[in-house]
């Protein structure tokens, strides 16, 4: 729309304001870490008289954030390793290869992404019981990775079919044969595909909650979420506790956004029209 | 080996990880919790066959259908709230300046934090002592409207949709900003060659542009409704007294709180069921085209 400008002066005006209602919670979030109890609820909106950097190093070790933070690096590598592996190389025989019953193969991964996430908490439950996964780390590595393929599939292949078909024509004369080819070229090629990708898969292993709430309940085995959502019904009332524990895992989360802020946008929103 | 012998050998090893992993962990479950759902089991023991029980009990509970209608005021909250908000920023945010990619990066930033720390955030927002929406209510004098915002039964629902529009306007905006920036600009000159500006250009010329991205952005926001568990469980529970109730809450509510294994089965069948058809109604209906 063209506007005059005084109307986008006052539309900027608007938005900015929106802007940083938006990000307050975050902000106050932040600065209520610093704050004693007292002010926490005398002063909410004022800055803290004096900056308790303590409360961080203690919210660390009460809520023994060691472990959980551990865990959730842990199970979130494994996870984006094992979806990857399996999954770029799943995209490499769907882009380049024609066959029978390929898109029975397809159908049944964008059924699969038709299904509501938490719908499957029950079932996934009964399976992880009968195999005796519940309580380890392949109760959500598993999981994790199955439900993230079809999206990573999808954007790979998406990607992978604007290759021209001439390069690896020109791979398989020169004597490689098809893994060959998935390793030295379509990987490489591919690279920007698979970076969005597993920014994605990154943000979405760490920040689940429902499956670890669901399949894990031993304490030396919860994810970061988990941990908190039990640290913060725990400490309830000691909220500068609280406040430092939520800021300190934000801090991951943030860092990552704000270097990737483009792919992450593109990338949610590729994925979420494709579901 | 002949090479076609080879090429499909490499098909299949190729697939075979992912068919597997993606079977074993995400169809085979839900096909067996719809067989479970004919069962009443309490996760040990031998499971009793009990026919179609559990799937009339949950479509008698009152409380599952008062769930139901809660994702349904999501779904509704989401068409009337987030779409607006980012049509309307996707509209005015249309330079590449710094502030507008600042105002960008702020909207969509929720989506990258932990629905836990949100939830805990909002909560705290919320609470009726040492919250700070009662609070500012009350420095800014206008304490009488201050409420229990998540333990009054008959507000709670709406309390919780204003996290829930905060936490999702970014992709609905990013979608709307590229689909904006695809309408030719030749367009753009001959609307204004004809007159037409302002308000007449946006309903006669943009919107419908864009009116593809706006079906898909509502069919988006009736499959997000129903991944709202985290916020909702970590937020009110459920509660008080199932005003909060989502199918999801109320699915692991009973399932993993009193261990009903097949009714937690029997309901998760029905949540399948419930969205598949949502998913295909939305679709159906946004076929009609633009005026």
């Amino acid at each position: 729309m063209k506007l005059r400008k005084w109307q986008s002066g006052v539309a900027n005006g608007l938005m900015t304001l929106y802007a940083l209602v938006t990000l307050y919670p975050l902000f106050w979030l932040f600065v209520s870490a610093f704050k004693s109890n007292d002010e926490f609820y005398s002063r909410p909106f004022g800055l803290p008289t004096t900056w308790h950097w303590d409360s961080f190093k203690r919210a660390w070790t009460v809520s023994d954030m060691g472990t959980s933070m551990y865990n959730s690096v842990i199970v979130t590598a494994v996870s984006l390793v094992v979806m990857l592996a399996v999954g770029a190389l799943a995209a490499y025989v769907l882009s380049r290869f024609q066959f029978r019953g390929k898109l029975l193969v397809m159908g049944v991964f964008l059924l699969g992404m038709l299904i509501p996430i938490h719908s499957t908490l029950v079932p996934l439950f009964i399976v992880m019981n009968k195999i005796h996964l519940l309580n380890t780390y392949g109760a959500l590595i598993f999981p994790y990775a199955a439900f993230e393929l079809p999206i990573a599939i999808f954007i790979i292949q998406a990607y992978m079919n604007t290759f021209p078909k001439e390069i690896e024509e020109a791979a398989l004369i020169d004597g490689s044969g098809y893994w060959g080819i998935f390793r030295r070229m379509m990987l490489p090629l591919a690279a920007p595909a698979i970076a969005t990708v597993s920014i994605l898969a990154v943000l979405r292993f760490w920040n689940d909650f429902a499956f670890a709430l669901v399949f894990i309940s031993k304490p030396a085995l919860k994810t970061l979420p988990l941990s908190l959502s039990m640290f913060a019904t725990g400490y309830m009332t000691d909220y500068q506790l609280t406040m430092a524990a939520l800021a300190l895992a934000v801090i991951p989360t943030i860092i990552i956004y704000l270097i990737f802020q483009k792919s992450i946008m593109q990338g949610m929103v590729a994925g979420a029209v494709k579901g | 080996m002949t090479s076609a012998g080879r090429a499909r050998a490499f098909i299949a090893a190729g697939l075979l990880p992912a068919l597997l992993l993606f079977v074993f962990f995400v169809i085979i479950p839900i096909v067996w919790s719809a067989y479970y759902g004919f069962f009443d089991w309490k996760g040990i023991g031998q499971p009793k066959f009990i026919g179609m029980d559990n799937f009339a009990e949950v479509v008698r509970d009152p409380i599952f259908w008062r769930s139901f209608k809660n994702n349904m005021l999501i779904v509704v909250a989401s068409v009337f709230g987030q779409v607006p908000i980012a049509l309307i920023l996707s509209l005015l945010l249309v330079r590449n300046s710094w502030l507008h990619r600042f105002i960008r990066s702020s909207v969509f930033m929720p989506m990258v934090l932990s629905s836990v720390v949100v939830g805990i955030i909002w909560g705290y927002i919320y609470h009726p002592q040492i919250g700070i929406l009662n609070f500012l209510l009350d420095s800014v004098g206008l304490g009488s409207w201050k409420r229990l915002w998540l333990s009054d039964p008959d507000i709670s629902m709406y309390s919780l949709m204003v996290p829930i529009i905060w936490n999702y306007i970014g992709p609905y905006l990013i979608m709307f900003l590229a689909a904006l920036k695809n309408i030719p600009s030749d367009m753009d000159d001959a609307a204004l060659l004809d007159g037409a500006q302002g308000a007449r250009k946006l309903f006669s010329l943009t919107l419908p542009m864009i009116w593809d991205t706006i079906k898909v952005a509502v069919v988006l926001c009736i499959s997000g409704s129903l991944k709202a568990f985290d916020l909702i469980y970590v937020m009110t529970g459920g509660g008080p007294a199932h005003s909060t109730e989502l199918l999801a809450s109320y699915m692991y509510n009973n399932t993993f709180a009193i261990y009903r294994f097949g009714y937690g089965s029997a309901v998760s069948t029905m949540i399948i069921l419930l969205s598949l058809l949502l998913i295909a109604g939305s679709q159906y209906l946004m076929k009609k085209e633009y005026r």
